[in-house]
């Protein structure tokens, strides 16, 4: 009876090629790998004609799919092909670390005194290979696998050899960095410490039950740095005792589609690979001293449209191989041959080793999984709509264009939408131009991660529609403050959810009747306005939107008169920019009553004096503008608001909120024209003084071009078209006032 | 060589360094080199030997681009070391040449008037005229004698030569031939031969290179040091030579002006003070990594011949001053604020505020 460790480097396709021999030499008749015991029931999945690595083995929490871990694994990953291994010559397969379910439930406490292993620990504990590779003064702990055994007669010999510079390895370390000195099995250590302690007991614990069982030829794959923790097993109670009473908390686990972008993560199997697209092409062309390779560089350069010739590659090849030589190394590695590419192909500049990198070093390769393997409702439903839709969901970023008037772009587009309020972000929206048009323009891509944000909502239903329908609904239900609902309405309409939609209503309808907060109110109210005049819903939900619409817009009338008094100046801008915004929407909506509400409103805050100056200017001009005040009105309104009389401020803040963003008004519109202009000239010198700073103020907002222009009609004086009246002009007398007019507006 | 020339060739000064490594290497040596690229790149790294002799270093900083560089001229493509001024181009391509052909010497200094002759073959028109197109009547330029000898020829700022003399270099960088119709022959490159041109970036565009030249050449890009130590180490070992050569005593504060040189260099070349705190704007001219090797030996001539031979600020003052303001108006207004906000606030630099401030 024998046990053969075998430690590896995961993802190293060194790793995998010593492996593969090795197992066909010990002809192992079980094979142990440093994995989660709750994945073994997906493995036989791996030899599925459609089984496309790079995939990941997810495990997660199913109460809540945020606790959840990846595997990824890739073509030549040691595990991967110990699977296939086993799997291919029948011979049983078992993954035996630490199960999740146990790894998922315990507390691991990171206590303060993480000195004891530092950093530099954790990183040879997760790459020991790196680091040996590192301590011989290689780039890359791949090419150290072939150097350093390249004249091995046994296959076995090399994991001995590993096996022997662990043992060492984790002798040493501790030491080094226990800088108290104290005793290491105190009470105090990391929970990271705790936790490989556990992994190697239950790897240990498989381990003794494959031999318990009576398997002669046990082969153990699993990362280097365990090794010396399961040559010599203890006694089987010290494990037991390690053990006992683990809390425990249910697990599911899957497959899903991986990336090699994603290879280089840090997750499940410790530290990932920087450069998979690479190691991929090593581990596929063993034999290729860089031709290959190089040729693969150089296509992909002219589709970015920098010219190489095949010259290039034979030149290239040749300082790699140079370079190679020069470095006694057996034949270039990823280094060599970057490093020949940027002095043959790119002039000596790094910069153009960018797109190199993206498409070849790491790769855009992205796996796929069989169809019919094990998946939540949600997920299969998602799959289903996605292929009815003719949408691949692939992490390659796509754009599609919808026009909502045909069915079933309409259909993309609520789907879209129902994922996005699950956050499930595989589409993003972008912005088209022209509003209310019926074309959406969408960027799709798929991340392996939304897989766990789709298993997180994977509770609230069955389908899309039924999660997102649900999901919104328990969403509004929450929802203590009327701000809070307000955006869930602009998310439920376009995702078509009119039950949940309802209840988004009838609970802001609560929350309106309980908000005294007349700025809340107008921030709900414009929104429904937009659904009410453009929104595409159905006939139904827009009465109901309409009723509440109504109900909010008169809470907000019969509290507005009495919000815009008793305000400071900063309060009373914002204050204006709602009124104005509510103002926009009552226009838009062309509904009689509520337009005629709204004037006799805006008419009691013009009129009363206890409306804050900025808003009752504001009032003033929307009066106007809608046609509801005379000139002479408008004139008097003017004259009584800048009258000397006033605070200075106050006049000041009457007509920043009169001309607040008007200075085209005052330039095209005659009638304001005049008002300013006759009114201006009525003052007498020692009021037109006074009030100077304050034009100055509300001038000051105004660009340089709208200043000059200003300033060109003031030089022509009166408007002339528009007022019948005549005013006798002492020509002289008026151009006095041109330089202070000049210095007012800035233009001197 | 005699000993009171001013400035010795690579394979001369450091002959027994040559010498050293030649009995100690153990790697093969492609034909007519006299050193394997192994030993080349420890004559320009630096090391020590098996037998315990110390190489000095000649090139600080990154190895794999030497060791890119030499490869690259064991696959018979030339080298081109492209860059900002003084980043050690020529002097990188000098001792190269001088490691592998022994001989640093074959150099065309290309200028706009660099004509063909210069680059391919002259004549001497006597002898031309008296006996016509004869071998004898030839005048061979480097490149003739490096292909016919088989050693590494140099090419100083090949962008400024002109663009159809530089395509003259293309026949003979790819057929390893240079032929002379006046006399129906040609030359035939011996094994060894090989080119290393400089070029800089600053240059580009003056008379780029070809598409079809660039394609003979693997390019180096010769970065500025990166950290202070480097550049510092760079200075102290080039002023240390400098002395010696021109017998001038080291005297111990030299390090500490040399740091000082080196981080207003680099401070002007970065655009902000060595803390992050103080932004700067950049003078127009590049400052070097050599202008601060020449900006210390000017300064140390100074002080030994009109000095009391100890480096005093004074001495650095008119040297840094004219490595930083090379144009009149807007560099004088950078220097000045430099002056202000980080000469005259930092501690211990008062003399040299007070010094530049003399001059300016
Ligand atoms: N990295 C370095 N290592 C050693 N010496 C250096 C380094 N950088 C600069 N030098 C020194 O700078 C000096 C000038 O370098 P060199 O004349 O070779 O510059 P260059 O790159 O050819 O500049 P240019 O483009 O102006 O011709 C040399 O004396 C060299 O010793
Ligand atoms: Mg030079």
């Amino acid at each position: 009876m024998s046990v053969h460790l075998l430690g590896i480097r995961h993802h190293g396709p060194g790793s995998s090629r010593h492996v593969l021999n090795a197992l066909s030499e010990i002809q192992p008749d079980v094979v142990l790998i440093e994995g989660p015991p709750e994945g073994e029931a997906m493995l036989s999945w791996a030899t599925h004609a459609d089984m496309q690595p790079p995939v990941a083995l997810l495990g997660y929490v199913p109460d809540n799919p945020q606790q959840a871990v990846f595997y990824p694994f890739t073509l030549h990953s040691p595990e991967w092909n110990a699977i296939l291994y086993a799997l291919r010559n029948q011979v049983p397969v078992r993954f035996i670390d630490m199960p999740l379910a146990h790894g998922f439930a315990i507390e691991w406490q990171e206590t303060a005194s993480n000195i004891d292993t530092s950093e530099f620990t954790e990183q040879v504990r997760k790459n020991p290979i790196s680091y040996l590779a590192e301590i011989a003064e290689f780039d890359d702990p791949e090419e150290w696998w072939e150097h350093r055994f390249e004249i091995v007669q046994q296959p076995y010999e090399v994991f001995e050899a590993i096996a022997e510079s662990m043992t060492a390895l984790r002798q040493a370390l501790p030491e080094r960095n226990d800088r108290r000195g104290g005793d290491r099995r105190g009470s105090d250590r990391r929970g990271s410490d705790r936790r490989e302690e556990i992994r190697e007991a239950f790897m240990r614990k498989s381990i003794r039950i494959a031999q318990k069982e009576g398997f002669e030829r046990i082969a153990v794959v699993c990362g280097a740095w365990h090794v010396p923790a399961l040559m010599h097993l203890p006694k089987q109670k010290e494990d037991d005792l390690l053990l006992k009473n683990l809390p425990k908390t249910k697990v599911e686990s899957t497959w899903i589609p991986w990336t090699n972008d994603r290879m280089a993560f840090e997750s499940g199997y410790g530290a990932g690979v920087e450069s998979p697209g690479w190691y991929m092409h090593h581990w596929q062309h063993p034999d290729d001293h860089g031709t290959l390779w190089l040729s693969h560089t150089a296509h992909v350069f002219r589709a970015n449209h920098v010219d190489i010739s095949s010259a290039h590659i034979i030149e290239a090849v040749r300082l790699a191989g140079a370079l190679a030589g020069l470095r006694g190394l057996s034949r270039p590695g990823l280094k060599e041959l970057n490093e020949a590419t940027v002095a043959v192909m790119c002039m000596g500049e790094p910069l153009l080793m960018k797109v190199i990198y993206r498409e070849l070093i790491v790769g855009k390769a992205f796996g796929q999984i069989p169809e019919g393997t094990p998946q939540v409702p949600l997920q299969r439903n998602l799959e289903a709509l996605a292929k009815r839709f003719r949408i691949k969901i692939i992490p390659e970023q796509k754009t599609l264009k919808l026009d909502l008037r045909e069915e079933n772009d309409l259909q993309k587009s609520i789907l879209l939408h129902r994922l996005q309020l699950l956050d499930i972000n595989w589409g993003t929206m972008e912005a088209v131009s022209g509003k209310g048009t019926f074309k959406e323009e969408w960027t799709l891509r798929w991340y392996p991660e939304l897989t766990i944000n789709l298993l997180e909502k994977a509770p609230w239903g069955n389908t899309v529609d039924e999660a997102a329908a649900k999901y919104l609904e328990n969403k509004a239900k929450k929802c203590a403050r009327l701000d809070e609902i307000t955006p869930l309405v602009q998310t439920a309409i376009p995702a078509d959810l009119p039950t949940a939609l309802g209840a988004v209503m009838r609970k802001m309808d609560e929350l309106a009747a309980t908000t005294s907060d007349i700025s809340m109110l107008m921030d709900a109210f414009t929104p429904l306005a937009q659904v009410s005049r453009y929104g595409n819903v159905r006939r139904t939900d827009r009465e109901s939107i309409d009723l509440i619409m109504t109900t909010i817009f008169y809470r907000i009338i019969a509290g507005l008169p009495a919000g815009c008094t008793g305000i400071d100046d900063e309060q009373a801008a914002e204050m204006t920019q709602k009124i104005r915004e509510v103002n926009q929407a009552i226009q838009m909506l062309e509904k009689q009553e509520l337009t005629e509400a709204w004037t006799t409103t805006l008419r009691t805050i013009f009129h009363s004096d206890r409306t804050a100056p900025f808003i009752q200017g504001y009032s003033c001009k929307a009066l106007y503008d809608s046609r509801l005040l005379e000139m002479d009105s408008t004139f008097n309104a003017f004259a009584k608001a800048l009258s000397p009389n006033n605070e200075p401020s106050a006049s000041a803040n009457w007509l920043e909120g009169f001309l607040n963003d008007a200075a085209t008004v005052l330039i095209l519109d005659d009638v304001i024209w005049d008002v300013v202009n006759d009114w201006l000239q009525s003052l007498d010198d020692a009021t037109f003084l006074q009030v100077v700073p304050l034009l100055r103020r509300t001038f000051a907002n105004f660009s340089n071009v709208e200043k000059r222009k200003i300033a060109g009609r003031a030089r022509q004086g009166k408007s002339g078209t528009s007022s019948p009246q005549t005013i006798d002009i002492d020509p002289q007398r008026a151009a006095q006032v041109l330089p202070i007019l000049e210095l007012l507006m800035g233009i001197k | 060589m005699a000993q009171n020339i001013l400035r010795q060739a690579a394979e001369a000064q450091f002959a027994q360094e040559i010498e050293e490594i030649k009995k100690q290497d153990k790697h093969t040596r492609p034909e007519n080199w006299l050193l394997s690229p192994h030993a080349v790149v420890t004559y320009l790294m630096g090391g020590k030997l098996g037998n315990g002799f110390d190489v000095s270093p000649k090139y600080i900083g990154n190895r794999r681009l030497m060791e890119i560089a030499v490869a690259t001229l064991t696959t018979d493509r030339a080298l081109l070391l492209y860059g900002l001024p003084g980043t050690a181009k020529s002097w990188v391509s000098e001792h190269i040449s001088a490691a592998i052909s022994g001989d640093s010497g074959l150099v065309i200094q290309g200028t706009a008037g660099t004509g063909e002759d210069s680059v391919r073959y002259g004549w001497n028109y006597a002898q031309l005229l008296s006996a016509g197109p004869v071998p004898e009547a030839i005048v061979e330029t480097p490149v003739m004698r490096g292909m016919k000898e088989g050693k590494i020829v140099r090419v100083e700022e090949l962008t400024r030569i002109g663009s159809d003399v530089q395509d003259s270099l293309i026949t003979i960088l790819s057929e390893k031939m240079l032929p002379i119709p006046e006399l129906n022959t040609k030359v035939m490159a011996v094994r060894g031969f090989n080119m290393i041109a400089t070029a800089n970036n600053r240059d580009k565009g003056v008379n780029d290179l070809s598409s079809a030249l660039k394609r003979r050449f693997n390019t180096v890009i010769l970065p500025v040091p990166e950290t202070i130590e480097e550049e510092v180490e760079i200075v102290q070992q080039r002023v240390a030579s400098f002395s010696k050569s021109i017998d001038l005593p080291v005297e111990k504060p030299i390090l500490e002006e040399i740091n000082r040189i080196v981080t207003v260099f680099r401070e002007l070349r970065n655009g902000v003070s060595t803390d992050g705190k103080t932004k700067l704007k950049s003078p127009s001219g590049t400052l070097s990594t050599a202008e601060a090797i020449s900006v210390m030996n000017s300064g140390l001539s100074l002080a030994y011949h009109f000095g009391d031979a100890s480096l005093k600020a004074d001495d650095l003052a008119s040297g840094l001053i004219g490595a930083i303001i090379k144009d009149p108006v807007q560099d004088k207004i950078v220097f000045q604020e430099y002056m202000e906000t980080v000469l005259k606030q930092r501690d211990g630099w008062k003399d040299i505020y007070r010094a530049c401030r003399e001059i300016i």
